[in-house]
């Protein structure tokens, strides 16, 4: 495991056949790929799927990533599309091209190390019931059980994630304008 | 909201309560058992572009076209019993000795092209399936990943 090695080495050293740059790779952006598949709402079984082709993207781009510094965005935005498409797709059978993405979505840049750890911090910060709101979101708890822990109707759980997600980012983009 | 899943996926992951299972880490790390060293990656052609029944076939085959240094693959691919099988083309013909496996993360198959360039394996598990034509004198030419859903 080499943690000290910068995005570019590791995919040059991964085209060059050094297996243990490759795992390097899956070490830092394994959880990210499969934290995005699951925030897209797929299941265990389609979110290891989409991260698998994920991955074989990565293998057939090892040597033209044009911003490897944004290597973690990419993989992300390849998972997401990849997700929604496997979402669009619902039970129908069918063959998909894996979709090819040049440039990362600037959305995903919160899931770089310092924007995730801010993130955190931003949520401990706001008001109720967003503050445990989107604590719940984040274990995954589910609406039924979200809803009976903060004492609102089921169906509004959607919405008013919907707005604390919404008010968070408005946090998020103040706090990165005044740094 | 377009970008609520990263920001979704920030909070999962910081709160660290749905790491990815071993599997799918492991699963990750033996994909770079197929890299194809010294490849060409061959793109998908539009579905718009392919003539006849398109991109779907009568028989509920899937059409897909690549093309990459001067080679064009068309890949049939028809699911069935939780299987699939895929025939495929390479033109203009690649020259004798030249080999075609189609590969699965977990399976490949190599098959010797015909004198009109087609190829066929069947009974292919289902899920990511890519080919690659390897040329004598040639760098090999794969196809970009397609996934197969039964």
């Amino acid at each position: 495991m080499h943690p000290q090695r910068a995005p570019a080495e590791l995919l040059r050293a991964a085209a060059d056949g050094d297996r243990s740059a490759w795992d390097a790779l899956e070490a830092a952006y394994g959880p990210l790929m499969w934290a995005v598949a699951r925030a897209s709402g797929l299941g265990a079984a389609d979110a290891a799927d989409v991260v698998q082709g994920g991955w074989l993207r990565l293998l057939q781009r090892l040597e033209d990533i044009r911003e490897p510094e944004r290597l973690g965005s990419w993989l992300a935005t390849v998972v997401r599309r990849e997700a929604l498409q496997v979402l669009r797709e619902g039970s129908r059978s069918g063959v998909h091209v894996l979709a090819t993405v040049e440039e990362p979505e600037p959305g995903a840049a919160v899931l770089g190390d310092d924007d995730r750890q801010l993130l955190w911090k931003a949520v401990s910060t706001m008001h109720e019931p967003c503050r445990t709101l989107l604590q719940l979101v984040a274990i995954d708890l589910g609406s039924r059980q979200t809803a009976a822990r903060l004492g609102l109707p089921i169906g509004s759980v959607g919405p008013t994630r919907a707005r604390c997600l919404e008010k968070l980012r408005t946090l998020i983009s103040s706090q990165e304008m005044a740094q | 909201m377009i970008d609520d899943e990263y920001f979704l996926a920030a909070l999962r992951l910081a709160a660290g309560a749905d790491p990815p299972p071993a599997h799918v880490a492991a699963a990750a790390r033996e994909v770079y058992g197929l890299r194809v060293a010294g490849s060409l990656t061959a793109a998908p052609v539009a579905e718009a572009a392919l003539t006849g029944a398109g991109a779907r076939g009568d028989d509920g085959s899937h059409l897909v076209r690549f093309v990459a240094d001067g080679l064009t693959f068309d890949l049939e691919v028809t699911v069935g019993d939780g299987l699939i099988d895929v025939a495929g083309q390479v033109l203009p013909h690649p020259g004798e000795d030249t080999l075609v496996d189609v590969r699965t993360p977990h399976l490949t198959l190599s098959r010797r092209i015909s004198r009109n360039g087609c190829f066929a394996a069947t009974g292919v598990p289902p899920g990511w399936l890519s080919v690659v034509c390897h040329r004598p004198g040639h760098a090999p030419v794969q196809t970009r990943w397609v996934r197969i859903r039964p």
